[in-house]
């Protein structure tokens, strides 16, 4: 494969990749993502192809993440343009005889959420996608990651052709500025004049960084983006090196993404071969190569001034940056970092045009944002959404509501730093500031819906952990602060909070945000202050009455059997791995005794709680003692 | 100012109007204002790191406020800082009641907690731990001294300071500065390895790298020890030239050989004082609390390490000294000479101690006591009257437990001298916490190296030779060189000063002359039977043959001969004869006697 150096001849190739995809009447599209191939994705692809046999007339993808994760693993089949969910190995030979040969609809295989009668056929049919916008996750059920002609059938490196040799720098960075484009790894600083003052730094070198370690837990966006459609990301690489005098590029993914390092090294080397890396790039004169390091797992190496230490082979620890990186970043020279998704949207803003990208989302946050939506939402999953678009939308709309039909109680967004937002912020449309002003942020685009069994306390507790687990120790507030912090919370979560508990965590979390060295510390009381700010009665429950709203804090709650509920099966007897069940004698049911819970042997498991079958294990709190229960027990019956 | 062509930057710290260099900290502008900003990660010569925040100050930047670390933030055009607002006060002293929770027995941060009236921490207190984190060993150990021989290992709570991979640095050089930043007092410098290391403990050796030689050395200008100091051994560091600023410091500088043309020389190298590990039944270097009396000497001058107290090494006073006399001297296995100057310098440390430690009981273990000369014995009868404890017999043995039955008990940790007293003709074992080795002189290590080079003959013991113990005491056998002093061999101050200026007056009057007389017999070589085999040049004494390299021949000095007569008889040819001594007049003489 020669290099290619024109634009013409860019395009020439897209138009022979596209009518090369065109020979093939039926595509079949295979969601080959983290999520899918954890639940067979892996098998089906291989029954797939055992079934295919080589069939010329269909093309067979392993795709990147289709987003519907709920129900993967997922199969589009084209041009039906049906969506099959939940599909196994055994319904392969029946697709392809049925939906391939025949063109028939399997009804079995639809979405088809509750027992409603209601079933979905389309991708845009399906609730979870219709209020969708998909902007750089547009092309992942369509495109096979390992194959740059699929992306340039779709008009891949157009973009990058258009930059190099249609537009100056000056043109270019105008574009992006144009656009309002914010970085979407979480401080939404406007790019374009990111961009500007790199390329204004004085330095004789400019690096180009992805950051793509994306540490927040339940966040998979950066993943789902590499694995799905690298090619995006370096496409918009080198457009930004083209615009702000790029010298070298690197992607610093983190080593538990083995899945997206493949796929991106892969990306390289026939972007290399393709001649949109590497030397004269298109003929334009730009020398720009990306090169690879991988993270050691560390979640502060994402913030900025602590990646360019691991980059250079040091301890990533952030340090001052009243400089910014763009003047002194990596190796103390002129640095412009991204994130993944602020990458991926570079090419679709060069070939749609500024216009078109502020056309999307609001007035100061325009585009679209890839979320993860996980938690106790119905649609768990990856979305993409317009920027503006509310919260409530999100959950309910895109994600069809509480599990279970359970009462919503918040919504986490912004990973760990960010904070946790109550029923009365699910109004307010999503978007940097808006986020921000209401004590959370937008982070990187994780989102974690609760339900009214989640408790908040709980929650901020488990996120604090995290940050002191990852905090580098490097300042004192947040080395030392988080860990008081730590403390008072899991003292309360254990019944031992004291009244004085509020106004220290309040004061100990400011002072952790305004005196903290670098990002992670800055925002790490986020999840506490923003719980205590929204939920402050769950705390006072703790602390005064030693009730656990959510009924999750163990030393809070007791398990108990509901008389009136309890069959008398013994499921919950045979679980407990304590013996805490006991039959009560002369209470004879259906099957066989009622049982009761000693509350003193009771180790708080949940195992009888799973199995019960008619929901007759109830979970009290504050905690309740066995001659309590026994008087309970008796004035029920 | 205006000169320069950069920028200067406006702001306003405390109410002062002043200005700033582009990439100045505020801490930097505020130390120049002489504005105190606390802090406890920051030293001037590595970089601003930011870890401890309690330099944290309030910063107007376009009329919104933030709170900034002092020692990290660059100073920017118009900025209004506040260093004491109320604002800043309360922060500290949270930072403070954070950092106390965990430090509360770190004297640094108790001091500094207890100016913000902070004495008691809100946060849960735990187990004091010295290291407070701050980092600057590892910035000094990489920035200054470039060995990087410290990391944090770890990170969050679990962070703290060790060499790489937890095992024995190589790159460490034992320089010290580690300990000499840490704020705390937490690092201590180990020799482990038999490394060159510097520390002033009890330091009776040199204290830094950079020192006066000593209180009243002339020119009274520092040296550096280029063993010891970190820029000679890595290239880092160059702190004191930084800091000094006549720009005095040169490290190129290097020991050079200087060439005099003198007519005379006066040879006064001193002596050394005996090495008492040689004897190792003193326990010197192996026992604590094992002294040599230079040491004694050092710790007693007021200007000295322990300011003149006198302390044990676990920092408490010695309650009872023994001070062993004749140690390397009258002694067979070492020297058996009088070293002189012992007993008396001995009785002045005894005297010494009773004026610093009345109480203290002060046993002299002596032979004999040797107190000539003027108002010595008087001193002597003055020492017996002030209580000290006088044992005529040698100390023989120190050791850390008692040997003998009849070894006088006491309490605690106590050496015990073991000796004869022999005026009593009872062996006695003395419990004592402090032995002070009185050490006799000897010869320098290079005394026989000089005498050769000087061409001067030494004395069995080493010391160098006078041509006449009586009428010549400060010629050599070499003419224009004299000696004086302890060279010469062991005497007290009065009696090197006296040699001293005796020398002194005899070279001048060499000079003086303007002409040296010479011997009437002198050796002459015959040029025309000279080989110009050298052999006369080695085996004479007095460097007085040199060699003609155009005529090929020996040529003797004549101001240099002194007739010895060893040339002659090592001339394989016959070529040299002494004047008036040659073969035919010798033979004649021979033949005259015997024909009378």
């Amino acid at each position: 494969m020669p290099r290619l150096q024109t634009a013409e001849q860019v395009k020439r190739f897209q138009e022979r990749c596209k009518s090369s995809l065109d020979e093939f009447p039926l595509v079949v599209s295979l969601c080959h993502g983290t999520a899918c191939c954890a639940i067979g994705a892996k098998e089906l692809a291989e029954a797939f192809e055992e079934a295919l046999g080589g069939d010329k007339s269909v093309k067979f993808i392993k795709s990147g993440c289709h987003g519907f994760c709920e129900v993967g693993p997922l199969v589009v089949v084209r041009p039906l343009d049906v969506v099959y969910q939940r599909v196994k190995s055994d319904d392969v030979p029946e697709i392809v005889e049925r939906s391939l040969k025949k063109g028939e609809v399997i009804d079995r295989l639809l979405y088809h959420p509750g027992d409603n009668g209601n079933v979905f056929a389309k991708e845009d049919e399906i609730p979870f996608y219709a209020k969708q916008s998909k902007v750089v996750l547009a092309l992942n059920s369509h495109i096979d990651p390992y194959s740059i002609d699929d992306y340039l059938a779709y008009g891949g490196y157009g973009a990058l052709s258009r930059a190099l040799l249609e537009m100056t720098p000056d043109a270019v960075l105008k574009e992006i500025s144009d656009a309002k484009l914010r970085g979407r790894g979480g401080g939404g600083f406007d790019a374009g004049r990111k961009w500007k003052n790199c390329r204004e730094a004085p330095g004789e070198r400019r690096h180009i960084i992805c950051n793509a370690d994306e540490g927040d837990p339940g966040a998979f966006m950066d993943e789902s983006i590499l694995e799905g459609n690298p090619h995006s990301v370096i496409e918009g690489m080198v457009i930004g090196a083209w615009a702000i005098g790029g010298d070298d590029g690197f992607i610093y993914i983190r080593n538990e993404y083995p899945r997206a390092l493949k796929a991106f090294s892969n990306a390289l080397k026939q972007a290399h071969e393709y001649g949109f890396l590497g030397e004269n790039i298109l003929g334009s004169g730009l020398d720009f190569d990306i090169k690879i390091s991988r993270g050691g797992g560390a979640f502060v190496c994402g913030e900025s001034s602590a990646l360019f230490r691991s980059l250079e082979g040091m301890v990533g620890e952030p340090r001052a940056k009243y400089i910014h990186s763009v003047e002194r970043g990596y190796h103390e020279e002129p640095t412009n970092l991204n994130n993944v998704e602020t990458w991926a949207n570079v090419p679709h803003i060069i070939s749609r045009g500024a216009k078109w990208f502020r056309g999307i989302g609001t007035e100061d946050s325009p585009g679209t944002k890839v979320f993860s939506l996980v938690g106790k939402v119905e649609n768990t999953g990856l979305i993409e959404v317009p920027m503006g678009i509310t919260l409530r939308e999100i959950v309910f709309d895109i994600g069809g509501g509480i599990k279970g039909g359970k009462a919503f109680k918040a919504v986490q967004t912004g990973g760990p730093s960010g904070g946790c937002l109550p029923a009365s912020s699910l109004d307010l449309p999503v978007d940097f500031d808006v986020l921000t002003q209401a004590g959370s942020m937008m982070g990187s685009g994780g989102m974690i819906v609760m339900d009214e069994d989640t408790c908040v306390v709980d929650v901020a507790k488990y996120f604090t952990d995290f940050l002191l687990e990852e905090s580098c120790g490097k300042c004192l507030p947040c080395r030392e602060g988080l860990m008081h912090m730590s403390r008072i919370l899991h003292r309360i979560t254990e019944g031992k909070g004291k009244p004085e508990d509020m106004d220290r965590l309040a004061r100990f979390g400011d002072a952790i945000a305004v005196s903290a060295l670098c990002g992670l510390g800055v925002s790490a009381p986020n999840p506490v202050l923003s719980s205590i700010r929204y939920f402050e009665d769950e705390y006072l429950a703790h602390i005064n009455e030693h009730r656990c709203p959510g009924r999750v804090c163990r030393a809070l709650i007791s398990y108990h059997v509901d008389p009136a509920r309890c069959t008398g099966c013994g499921a919950c007897e045979k679980v407990c791995p304590v013996e805490a069940i006991q039959p009560v004698p002369d209470e004879k049911r259906k099957d066989g005794l009622l049982r009761e819970i000693d509350v003193a042997v009771c180790e708080k498991c949940s195992a009888c709680k799973e199995v019960c079958p008619e929901d007759a294990i109830v979970v009290e709190s504050p905690a309740v003692t066995t001659e309590h229960c026994r008087k309970n027990v008796t004035e029920m019956r | 100012m205006e000169e320069t062509s950069e920028k200067l930057l406006k702001l306003t710290i405390d109410g002062i109007e002043t200005e700033a260099r582009e990439g100045e900290t505020i801490l930097q502008v505020a130390e120049r204002l002489l504005i105190d900003i606390p802090t406890l990660c920051h030293w001037k010569f590595v970089k601003p790191y930011g870890a401890c925040r309690i330099c944290t100050v309030e910063v107007e930047v376009h009329g919104k406020t933030r709170m900034v670390p002092a020692c990290t933030y660059n100073v920017r055009d118009g900025i209004v800082v506040q260093t004491r607002s109320e604002e800043v006060i309360k922060h500290r002293k949270m930072l403070l009641e954070l950092m106390l929770a965990r430090h509360s027995q770190v004297d640094v941060v108790r001091k500094l907690a207890h100016e913000y009236g902070v004495d008691t921490t809100r946060f849960e207190e735990m187990p004091s731990e010295q290291c407070i984190n701050c980092g600057l060993c590892v910035r000094v150990c990489a920035e200054v001294v470039g060995a990087n021989a410290l990391t944090f290992v770890k990170r969050g709570t679990e962070r703290y300071v060790s060499t790489p991979f937890e095992g024995e640095s190589e790159t460490c050089i034992a320089c010290g500065a580690c300990a000499y930043v840490c704020p705390t007092g937490h690092i201590k410098v180990e020799d482990i390895r038999g490394r060159k290391y510097v520390v002033s403990e009890l330091a009776l050796g040199p204290t830094t790298p950079i020192h006066i030689p000593f209180a009243a050395a002339i020119p009274g200008i520092p040296v550096i020890d280029a063993q010891s100091c970190i820029h000679m051994q890595t290239g880092g560091c160059g702190i004191c030239s930084k800091v000094c600023e006549p720009d005095a410091i040169d490290y190129e500088m290097q020991d050079t050989f200087e060439e005099m043309e003198v007519g005379s020389i006066i040879l006064a190298t001193g002596f050394k004082t005996f090495d008492p590990a040689r004897a190792e039944q003193y326990g010197y270097g192996r026992l604590d609390n094992v002294i040599t009396s230079l040491e004694f000497e050092h710790m007693s001058h007021a200007s000295g390490v322990t300011g003149g107290a006198l302390v044990k090494e676990d920092g408490t006073e010695p309650k009872s000294v023994a001070i062993l006399h004749c140690i390397g001297s009258r002694d067979k296995n070492f020297n058996e000479y009088c070293s002189r100057v012992c007993c008396m310098y001995s009785l002045k440390m005894a005297h010494l101690i009773r004026e610093k430690i009345p109480d203290a009981d002060i046993y002299e273990l002596y032979i004999d006591m040797r107190c000539p000369g003027s108002g010595y014995e008087e001193f002597y009868n003055r020492l017996l009257e002030e209580g000290v404890h006088f044992i005529r017999g040698k100390g023989v043995e120190v050791s850390s437990a008692p040997t003998l039955a009849t070894a006088e008990r006491a309490e605690g940790k106590k050496l015990y001298v073991r000796c004869e007293d022999t005026l009593l003709g009872v062996p006695r074992e003395l419990p004592v916490d402090m032995v002070i080795l009185s050490v006799g002189l000897e010869p320098t290590a290079d005394a026989e190296e000089i005498a050769r080079v000087f061409k001067i003959t030494s004395k069995a013991d080493g010391f160098f030779m006078e041509k006449h113990p009586k009428l010549a005491p400060v010629d050599t056998l070499s003419d224009g060189i004299f000696i004086a002093g302890c060279a010469q061999g062991p005497k007290d101050i009065p009696d090197s000063v006296a040699q001293g200026a005796a020398a002194a007056a005899a070279a001048m009057s060499l000079i003086d002359a303007g002409e040296v007389a010479l011997e009437p017999i002198t050796s002459v070589v015959d040029e025309e039977v000279c080989t110009g085999c050298k052999t006369c040049m080695v085996v004479c004494p007095f460097g007085a043959i040199s060699y003609d390299e155009e005529k090929h021949i020996s040529v003797i000095n004549d101001v240099l001969c002194k007739a010895c007569g060893c040339c002659v008889a090592a001339c394989p040819s016959g070529a040299i004869t002494q004047r008036g001594f040659d073969d035919a007049q010798i033979e004649a003489e021979l033949a005259a006697l015997l024909m009378s």
